[in-house]
């Protein structure tokens, strides 16, 4: 085979795969932006994945959709859920990595152990127990019983503590020459320096929340509190159901997490690769 | 030595007022220690130790949620019920029909993938990106966009079978079909996120390696069978762990999908949780389930941790 020939081979091989992976996300973006006949009508040509012709008409089904549900609301639930989970994440997370690597207090080593053996717990089995917890709480229907089950993750505290033992200690015993307290040390010094990690378990909390969706729908049973992931599986089942909305609903609910990937992609695949090989 | 000890403690005066020795550890600095840990032991407490302790508890008993004051202690009486439960043989026989096939598919979609845009040449960003995309989409969206793309009557993907002469199928509405739909999304949707995880281990692959074999007259197939795949054993090692655990947690694809369906064709144990622990509120019997197939899942998750760990201190 000749040099020519590979090359044509691996594009053509490569085209039809990236077709394949890529046309279920550019159908739905093109078929948010026509009426509904045309989606049909365009089924059988090519023209189904291509917009509609009048840029004008794209907004329509994002208009109508709107009208009908309160999709702001559900877009801020989701955006405010997941926000604080990032930054509860990041900061119990990293309070208890820091006490994990620096501190020593008794009964660490039991602790240590236990965080690490429930690693192998699988959280979803779990759901109906976590479930009766979170009503005897009286946090059902708040806010509170989304975001605070995620604020504390083993796998996190884990990644915390490897990478706070890493950091060199002489700057933290300067730091404790001069009558720093531990608080101060972790707040001035170890959280500035820790961006890498940050950056990672804020990403991997973030996009965690925003594709939760089990746990929402067990714990809000009041529509104005869904996050987005329910209220697109409850629009496509409110009759009339229409393809284009639900498409352009799809479709904004992935915008922000295409931003999130292409912002920090780097720091996922560091993260789990580091935090999988790490684990034993 | 103890007295260069005790000079050494001289001279850090701060730290021994503040009763910081290796030996003894102050009441203060204990405290520090424990108030640092109490936000996320009071979350794991809430959320995850106590649940879990709690799933042990309950699966012992008949508690039914609308009438909490009737619960008996009834024994093992949940898991001989279990142990003859259709739905439940049910959905473990459906779950491992979906690891079983989801892992040489997926992982090997990955794998392939990686390789074919490791090497930089024009294109391979944007082939890149398109393998990538599915990963962008989350569970919920990804389950309703192809539940459109396959719909039976009207789905773009029976049109298109349609033009090359391909009757159109069930797909979803299958019972012999549904399982393999959710497989092939499922690969579809995941493919991408370890293909990246393959190209950072491929990447780790010094390339001094294929010079020197090239000088040795190895050719590209030879290279791929003796280097790049050894040397790639951790990262598909690792892959494979998390591929397997997950596959045991499916539950979104088919809640959306297919509601279990058809026949209970789809339905997994983590769904058939959900159902008879919050759809039926018997919650004993759910927490049996949990139990069971909890425990399952931590078995299997020790094997592995043990075998990978072995096999990465080589």
């Amino acid at each position: 085979m000749t040099n020519k020939t590979t090359t044509i081979l691996y594009h053509f091989l490569s085209i039809l795969l990236a077709i394949l992976f890529i046309f279920p996300l550019v159908w739905m973006v093109v078929s948010s932006t026509k009426q509904e006949a045309a989606i049909y009508s365009d089924m059988g040509s090519f023209e189904a994945f291509l917009p509609s012709m009048k840029i004008s008409d794209w907004l329509i089904p994002y208009k109508e959709i709107f009208s009908r549900f309160n999709i702001i609301r559900y877009l801020a639930n989701s955006i405010f859920y997941a926000a604080s989970v990032t930054i509860g994440s990041i900061i119990v997370n990293s309070l208890a990595g820091y006490a994990f690597a620096t501190v020593k207090f008794k009964g660490k080593k039991i602790l240590f152990a236990v965080m690490i053996a429930s690693l192998v717990i699988p959280g979803e089995t779990i759901m109906i127990t976590k479930f009766v917890v979170t009503e005897k709480l009286g946090i059902l229907n708040t806010p509170l019983a989304v975001i605070l089950p995620m604020v504390a993750t083993p796998l996190y505290i884990y990644m915390f503590t490897i990478f706070f033992r890493a950091i060199s200690t002489e700057l933290q015993e300067a730091a404790m020459l001069e009558g720093a307290s531990k608080l101060k040390i972790y707040w001035k010094i170890m959280l500035p320096m820790s961006k890498p990690a940050i950056a990672t378990v804020g990403t991997l909390s973030f996009i965690m929340s925003w594709n939760d969706y089990i746990w929402p729908l067990m714990v809000m049973t009041k529509s104005e509190m869904y996050p987005l992931q329910v209220a697109i599986t409850n629009i496509n089942n409110t009759q009339p159901v229409y393809m284009n909305q639900v498409m352009a609903i799809l479709t904004i609910s992935t915008i922000p997490l295409i931003l999130i990937y292409v912002f920090f992609q780097k720091h996922l695949v560091q993260g789990l690769s580091s935090s999988g090989t790490g684990v034993k | 030595m103890k007295s260069i000890k005790g000079i050494f403690r001289g001279n850090t005066g701060l730290k021994l007022k503040k009763g910081n020795s290796m030996n003894n550890t102050s009441f203060k600095e204990n405290m520090t220690g424990y108030m640092f840990l109490l936000p996320s032991l009071i979350v794991l407490g809430l959320f995850l130790f106590i649940p879990a302790i709690m799933s042990l508890y309950y699966s012992l008993t008949d508690y039914y949620m609308l009438t909490p004051n009737l619960t008996k202690f009834i024994g093992l009486d949940n898991f001989k019920s279990l142990l003859s439960d259709v739905q439940f043989r049910k959905s473990i026989v459906n779950v491992f029909q979906f690891v079983i096939f989801i892992m040489p598919i997926q992982v090997g979609t990955a794998l392939g993938l990686a390789l074919l845009v490791n090497k930089s040449r024009r294109g391979t960003l944007f082939y890149k990106v398109a393998y990538f995309s599915p990963v962008v989409m989350s569970l919920v969206v990804v389950s309703v966009l192809w539940l459109y793309l396959l719909n039976p009557s009207s789905g773009l993907l029976n049109e298109v079978l349609q033009t090359f002469g391909i009757p159109a199928q069930p797909f979803l509405s299958s019972p012999n079909q549904a399982m393999y739909v959710i497989i092939f999304v499922s690969a579809w949707q995941g493919a991408g996120y370890q293909m990246l995880i393959f190209l950072a281990g491929l990447q780790n692959i010094p390339e001094e390696v294929y010079e020197a074999s090239t000088i040795d007259g190895a050719n590209k197939w030879q290279q791929l069978i003796n280097i790049t795949l050894p040397m790639l054993k951790p990262t598909s090692l690792l892959i494979l762990t998390t591929t397997l655990i997950d596959a045991f947690k499916l539950v979104i694809q088919p809640m959306v999908m297919t509601q279990g369906g058809p026949l209970n064709s789809t339905l997994t144990p983590v769904y058939y949780i959900f159902r008879t622990g919050f759809t039926d509120r018997q919650i004993g019997f759910a927490s049996a389930l949990t139990v069971m197939y909890g425990g399952m899942i931590i078995i299997f998750t020790i094997i592995q941790r043990k075998f990978v760990g072995e096999d990465t201190n080589d």
